[in-house]
């Protein structure tokens, strides 16, 4: 059969790898405020530092991983072919990666005017992806859970994305908003519906077919993306008409749909038939437990909002949710996708010739000794929870290193894509 | 390995990327004079389609319960 392996009319490599690289300089921001600034990061979840630190992960590293990605990979996971994806790459970027920064400084030295950058640049930039991405995923038809989820995940963004710009229009220009409430529905729109769904809606394809595990079965697949947005609608209700015990109902509602589904991929991570345990299956158990733990805190804070109140509880929860949960399940699906991408384009310039070999983009030990050091990077950040006078320090340099590595491993695949190029096509 | 939906049957569930593609090739290229190869996988294989679409087979997709997808492939 001709057409062999162009089998894809991927976007160029250019589209995804400028998010790719960019993100791990936000982490290294986060390890470097840790380092100047780390006590006031973690003794309350309303400092400029905190709320900078959530950002750096959130916005800087996460949604410009989770943006970056999809432009490439909704033609493989959904058959939904992003019109010009190199300007659309280029316009999102250059959005996020600016207004990411304007954020993170708006909350360290409380200028209102980033504040206002920040919103226009994030708001913008999702909106362009919505608007272009967006499109073009509502147009195909729902024939699996993942494209279903994808849709739902869009629109959980949609919503974060308009909390989060009234939260800018209230800290920088005094807007009366109940900002407290606002910033608990942002969080949980954020982490628990647009994350989380995005997150199993691609764990559907990608853990089956990279860690040969058996696959998600169909009715539970379809029915989690919409017990979250439900929980989230309904919490968002109770919020709106000042409803404290439906309010912490669905908050607990989300958070246990979301224990459910890290269980059950842990389970099916067991049936696996690759025997050996490579970065990616590492950094999921790791992603995967630390999402339990954190749900299971949530849950708890749900039955006992006091729970709240204790020392360490708030940002042990943060750092549980967001460095040990998505950050390790983002950067185990990046040691998969970026080698899988660079075979893939290189395979596509070069019709009848062979590509080398997944495996030999980036060597399995540089992803695992950085994994480690990830790994540790939580431990660290958990303990300096609890002391942040003593640990703050250590775990920001654990930060950096691993964001350091996380870099150097993909500049590896990178140079490695370039050179083998240039083997093959002489360019 | 046969199923009621075709005696061709690829199962290409527990293979590693890119190996379904490559080896779902191959079998189409063997497909006896009206066959029709059933491809299981644990996801829609939309780059697949493209190349099916190219190449003038046509395919009918459906998921069971157990999270497989079932993909026919017959020649138009």
């Amino acid at each position: 059969m001709q057409a062999l392996l162009s089998f894809d009319q991927a976007p160029p490599i250019a589209a995804p790898v400028r998010f790719l690289v960019t993100a791990p300089l936000f982490l290294a921001g986060l390890g470097v405020l840790l380092v100047l600034r780390g006590p006031e990061v973690f003794v309350s979840r309303w400092t400029g530092a905190a709320l900078a630190a959530t950002h750096l992960v959130t916005v800087g590293f996460l949604l410009q991983v989770m943006l970056g990605a999809l432009i490439q990979i909704l033609p493989v996971v959904a058959g939904a072919h992003v019109a010009r994806p190199l300007a659309l790459a280029a316009v999102v970027h250059g959005g996020l990666s600016l207004g990411g920064v304007a954020l993170a400084t708006a909350f360290l030295i409380g200028e209102p005017l980033l504040y206002g950058l920040a919103a226009v640049l994030l708001g913008g930039s999702v909106a362009v992806f919505l608007g272009v991405a967006g499109r073009t995923l509502y147009a195909v038809p729902t024939t699996s859970p993942t494209i279903g989820g994808l849709k739902l995940a869009f629109f959980a963004l949609a919503v974060v994305a308009g909390l989060g710009v009234m939260l800018a229009g209230g800290l920088g220009f005094g807007w009366a908003l109940p900002l407290a409430d606002l910033a608990d529905l942002h969080g949980g729109w954020g982490l628990g519906a647009w994350a989380g769904i995005l997150l199993a809606a691609l764990a559907y394809v990608v853990v089956p077919m990279f860690q040969l595990t058996p696959g998600y079965p169909l009715q539970p697949s379809k029915l989690f993306p919409r017990v979250l947005v439900a929980a989230m609608l309904s919490w968002t209700v109770a919020v709106a008409g000042a409803m404290p015990v439906v309010s912490r109902l669905a908050e607990g509602v989300a958070a246990a749909t979301g224990i459910a589904f890290a269980v059950y991929t842990l389970n099916l991570q067991r049936k696996r038939r690759r025997a050996r345990s490579d970065a990616t299956f590492r950094l999921w158990q790791l992603g995967l437990v630390s999402m339990v733990v954190a749900l299971a805190m949530a849950v708890a804070t749900a039955l006992f909002p006091n729970l709240s109140d204790r020392p360490g509880w708030t940002p042990l929860f943060a750092v549980l949710v967001g460095v040990g949960g998505y950050m390790s399940l983002v950067v185990g699906m990046m040691y998969k996708i970026v080698p899988f991408l660079a075979w893939l384009h290189l395979q596509n310039l070069a019709p009848g010739k062979s590509a080398p070999p997944i495996n030999r983009f980036l060597p399995e030990h540089q992803a695992q000794r950085q994994a480690a050091v990830h790994g540790l990077a939580v431990l660290l950040l958990a303990v300096a929870a609890f002391f942040p006078e003593a640990g703050a320090l250590p775990a920001g340099l654990a930060v950096l290193a691993a964001a350091s590595w996380l870099e150097l491993n993909l500049l590896t695949v990178l140079a490695r894509y370039r050179q083998y190029r240039k083997d093959l096509v002489g360019q | 390995m046969s199923h009621p939906k075709s005696s061709y049957v690829l199962d290409a569930r527990f293979l590693e990327p890119p190996e379904p593609f490559v080896k779902t090739m191959e079998a189409l290229d063997s497909l006896p004079e009206g066959a029709r190869l059933l491809l299981l996988l644990y996801r829609e294989p939309h780059p697949l389609y493209r190349v099916l679409d190219q190449n003038g087979y046509r395919y009918e997709t459906e998921q069971v319960a157990d999270g497989t997808f079932e993909i026919l492939i017959w020649p138009a």
